[in-house]
């Protein structure tokens, strides 16, 4: 069997058989475990959901606590690089297996697979960065999965205007922001892991083509959803 | 009988360069080992989870008298062999943690999920076959962890296996410093491996059935693990994710279930039962979906009413998630929320109890034969019944409200997962032994220790309903202290006799079960005489399975079939000169996926 | 069936997306708005914009209606946790 008719058949469901889903395997798996990632998140931003609720005592107001027009900032970085894994994707489809190709009469080279995965990565790993770096200095101001330090900036101001800053709630903010986003920065991270690992191993080798790029398409599958899951993110804990 | 279609067994073998013993078996890719896998590290837990029941049972039986082996234990466990408090709520945590996690839901799905899916369907193996592989290790990795807690300092989680907050998020207060927290990891990696396993069982059923293996030629237990796959994929994680949030109130100071800061104790119990209650019919489908096959065999007829058996499956699954809130009629909830959830909860029962008449309606006038699967199948039935009879009552509120965490419920766990689940795994062990091992188990050792255990096991059990109606309360150290319960003593000491017994008669499985892959008589093709397309293959059954796919050419319960001319059955790839080929195999066969 | 593919604008979506990400930060900060409305105006907002994200970049629109229900099963089992635990602090 040459390897090219073994892949010639890959974009298909395997056959003979029956027809099942109409799409192959490794896309409808991926379907499959982001509907169980979607229950995973369920479970934490539910808690949030209904933790707040359950809270009588005001929440810190948007802005006094976090960070929101960086992490506005950030989040449109997020989407930008969710538009770059689409291009990635319409890159292989098309057969632009290259980095950039100069195109007669326009001024922008033509992307293709390699460039805009590489944009990906990087606007992924510099989201991380980002959320780290405000991780960081959430910590040194005093935010703490359990609440406002002892003694810190944030217990300071806290203590002058409790309800801006949530005084009465700020264990449950911690512990909530915390875990959300951490847990979606460590989907980030994978995904990102992933996305260098299939760089390496298989895109820049040049192995997908517009008859197979399955892989593609599953990881971009994963990445959108992650961009999908911080834009509801984004909005519940840093805006509301 | 007809011609062997052209699926030719064993001829991929041929493609591979010949594996060192690492490759095929321990980091197998092959779904059958990866099931046998299972197979020994489950019973393994079985064991394990015996052997806490028989310490629980001793200390409930003879309170306060040294246990016979106990001096081994720690002091920390037993003080002169007399169990300690804190040990016996250890116990009886991690015996429910092992059998539920690691006994019954890995030998339902783990093993057969793995071993039957392929092989019903007629494909080489599941769709994502290195991911199957990472199923396993981490399944065993988790149980590894889970053990582990009863070496940390301070011993195992204690909590009960169901880990209410705030006892379970607060060292404190439970006295186990470590072992809390090894159960919540441990468990976010079972998760793990329950997933990711759960998305390679349905991708393999949705997109890898052989041509003309039509939805509604699917055999039950295919459906009925399919379905239940898609429960765990979206019941685990929320376990996952409520672990996570138990182990950072544990260590990093969140106060996601601590009242004092604003927690909710009971959003655990809801996080945790809205997982729990699917788990439990996770834990049960399977097991009814395998007891079809057995007993339409068994009975040489088709099962009664194959279509509304898959609408039960499906009306089970999608009742089971708005159920959730009847474990927790006691616990402080919404009264008006609670009520819901009892409508719900009596609803449920009737998709089971149209299993349960389709299954005697399978055997009603049948040619019936008593092997040692048809046996324990038809003992699930019965024992099925009394089990999904005691949850009517808990489904009532008010009668909840008196037998709530009483031994009432310990006897209905009991009758629906040792009387349901483990007697189908009684069945569905020696029926599939001969295609996984090429042996039979003997059936003579395989009777008496049906009855045997048939007889203690409801010893064992049943007077459990009585000792829960006079107010027993479950997880207790010492009923004893209480005077209203000092009169039960001889019932308990009886109910202890009677486990010992029970699982001295599971020697006889465990001997027979090792036994027999040595010793055991060679198995033939298709011992069973059945329909399935595993039973055209060798026993056992070779690495890739078929060379190509076999066509299928009808249901799985063609037993009796006029078409079948003097035999009692008629298997799916026979093609009858009256059968038409299915029209995916006239497709073009590509190379098969690796 | 699936619709014919025509490939979507993705720039197009990227310039919705970031038109809405804009609007969403601004509204979080216009204070006079009674807090109830805010809330359900944002996260409309951010649906809209996981929908784009969903249907477009993630090419749901041109995909089989099964595939569809894969995701579209967790939403509900999910509002069902989410809102019977919330009555829990209603009562």
């Amino acid at each position: 069997m040459t390897h090219a008719t073994a892949t010639a058949n890959m974009m298909h469901p395997p056959a003979p058989a029956e027809p099942g889903s109409g799409v192959y395997s490794n896309k409808l798996g991926m379907w499959i475990f982001l509907a169980s990632d979607v229950m995973f998140f369920t479970a934490l931003i539910g808690s949030y959901i209904i933790l707040r609720f359950g809270m009588s005592e005001p929440w810190a107001a948007p802005g006094a606590v976090l960070n929101v027009p960086l992490t506005g900032i950030n989040t449109f970085l997020l989407i930008c690089s969710s538009v770059s894994m689409v291009k990635a994707y319409a890159a292989i489809v098309d057969g632009k297996k290259y980095f950039l190709r100069p195109v007669p009469g326009r001024l922008l080279r033509d992307g293709g697979l390699k460039f805009w995965m590489l944009v990906t990565i990087i606007c992924g790993a510099m989201f991380v960065g980002v959320q780290v770096v405000e991780y960081f200095k959430l910590v040194q101001h005093g935010l703490t999965p359990a609440g406002f330090r002892e003694g810190s900036h944030f217990a300071e101001v806290a203590l002058a205007d409790p309800a801006k800053y949530g005084a009465a709630t700020a264990g449950l903010f911690g512990s909530t922001f915390f875990t959300m986003t951490g847990f979606h920065g460590f989907h980030v991270t994978c995904g990102v892991v992933s996305m260098l690992y299939l760089y390496f191993t298989k895109v820049l080798p040049e192995k997908y083509s517009p008859q197979d790029y399955r892989g593609i398409e599953t990881i971009g599958l994963y990445w959108h959803f992650v961009d999908l899951v911080w834009i509801i993110l984004f909005t519940i804990v840093y805006l509301i | 009988m007809t011609s062997v279609a052209h699926a030719k067994p064993g001829a991929h073998d041929a493609h591979h360069a010949p594996m060192s013993f690492w490759r095929k078996y321990i980091f197998s890719t092959d779904h059958k080992i990866i099931g046998i896998q299972f197979l020994f590290v489950s019973l393994f837990f079985l064991l394990l989870g015996g052997l806490l029941a028989m310490q629980i049972r001793w200390q409930l039986g003879f309170p306060g008298k040294p246990m016979p082996g106990g001096g081994i234990l720690p002091e920390a466990m037993t003080s002169g062999g007399v169990i300690l408090p804190e040990y016996y709520i250890q116990l009886v945590t991690m015996h429910g943690t092992f059998m539920v996690f690691f006994a019954i839901m890995p030998l339902l799905m783990g093993v057969y999920a793995n071993f039957l899916i392929p092989l019903k369907i007629g494909t080489h193996d599941m769709a994502f076959p290195r991911l199957n592989m990472w199923s396993f290790w981490l399944a065993f990795t988790a149980g590894l962890i889970m053990v582990a807690g009863f070496f940390v300092p301070d011993g195992a989680a204690r909590a009960g296996w169901t880990m209410y907050a705030p006892l379970s998020a607060r060292p404190d207060l439970s006295g186990a410093t470590y072992g809390q927290l090894v159960w919540c990891v441990s468990i976010v990696v079972l998760g793990l491996s329950s997933v990711l396993g759960s998305v390679n069982y349905i991708t393999t059923v949705i997109n890898h059935r052989a041509p003309g293996m039509t939805w509604f030629r699917l055999p039950l237990s295919v459906w009925a693990i399919f379905i239940t796959a898609i429960l765990a994929v979206l019941a685990l994680p929320v376990l996952q994710g409520a672990a996570i949030l138990l182990l950072f109130d544990q260590t990093i100071g969140t106060h996601f279930f601590d009242p004092i800061a604003g927690g909710q104790a009971l959003l655990w119990q809801h996080l945790f039962w809205f997982f729990g209650h699917p788990e439990v019919y996770i834990l049960i489908l399977p097991a009814m979906g395998m007891v079809s096959d057995i007993i339409a065999n068994g009975s040489r007829k088709p099962i009664f009413g194959y279509h509304s058996m898959v609408f039960a499956i499906v009306g089970i699954a999608f009742l089971g998630w708005i159920v959730w809130g009847h474990h927790m009629f006691m616990s402080g909830m919404n009264p008006t929320l609670g009520s819901t959830f009892m409508v719900s909860t009596l609803l449920i029962s009737v998709p089971s109890a149209i299993k349960v008449f389709n299954w005697l309606g399978t055997m009603w006038r049948g040619n019936l034969k008593f092997t040692v699967p048809m046996l324990n199948a038809v003992a699930f039935v019965s024992m099925f019944t009394i089990g999904g009879l005691s949850g009517v009552f808990m489904a009532a509120t008010p009668v909840d409200m008196h037998i709530h965490d009483t031994y009432f419920i310990v006897a209905h766990l009991h009758y629906v997962l040792f009387g349901g689940s483990l007697f189908a795994l009684f069945a569905a062990i020696p029926y599939w032994y001969p295609k996984m091992f090429g042996r039979m188990m003997s059936e003579a050792i395989g009777k008496w220790h049906f009855w045997l255990t048939f007889i203690t096991y409801n010893l064992v059990f049943f007077p459990m309903h009585i000792l829960g109606m006079n107010g027993e309360m479950r997880r207790l150290y010492d009923p004893t202290q209480y005077e209203f319960l000092k009169p039960q003593q001889p019932l308990r000491e009886f109910i202890t006799i009677a486990a010992f017994s029970l699982f001295a008669v599971q020697i006889l499985f465990f001997f027979n079960f090792l036994w027999s892959l040595k010793r055991g008589k060679k198995a033939e093709l298709n011992p069973w005489q059945d329909n399935g397309l595993e039973w055209s293959l060798p026993s056992p059954a070779p690495h890739g399975n078929w060379d190509r796919p076999p066509n299928v050419y009808r249901g799985p319960y063609e037993f009796s079939a006029p078409e079948a001319g003097n035999a009692d059955f008629l298997p799916q790839h026979v093609k009858l000169p009256t059968d038409r080929d299915p029209a995916a195999a006239t497709a073009p066969a590509p190379a098969p996926a690796h | 069936m699936t619709t014919e593919h025509v490939r979507p604008n993705y720039i197009l979506i990227w310039g919705y997306l970031f038109v809405l990400t804009v609007i969403e930060v601004a509204a979080a900060f216009l204070s006079h708005i009674p807090k109830h409305w805010l809330i359900i105006i944002l996260v409309i907002l951010a649906v809209v914009k996981a929908l784009l994200v969903a249907i477009y970049f993630m090419h749901l629109k041109f995909e089989r209606w099964r595939l569809r229900l894969i995701f579209i099963i967790p939403l509900p089992l999910a509002a069902i946790l989410v809102l019977a635990t919330i009555t829990e602090k209603i009562w």
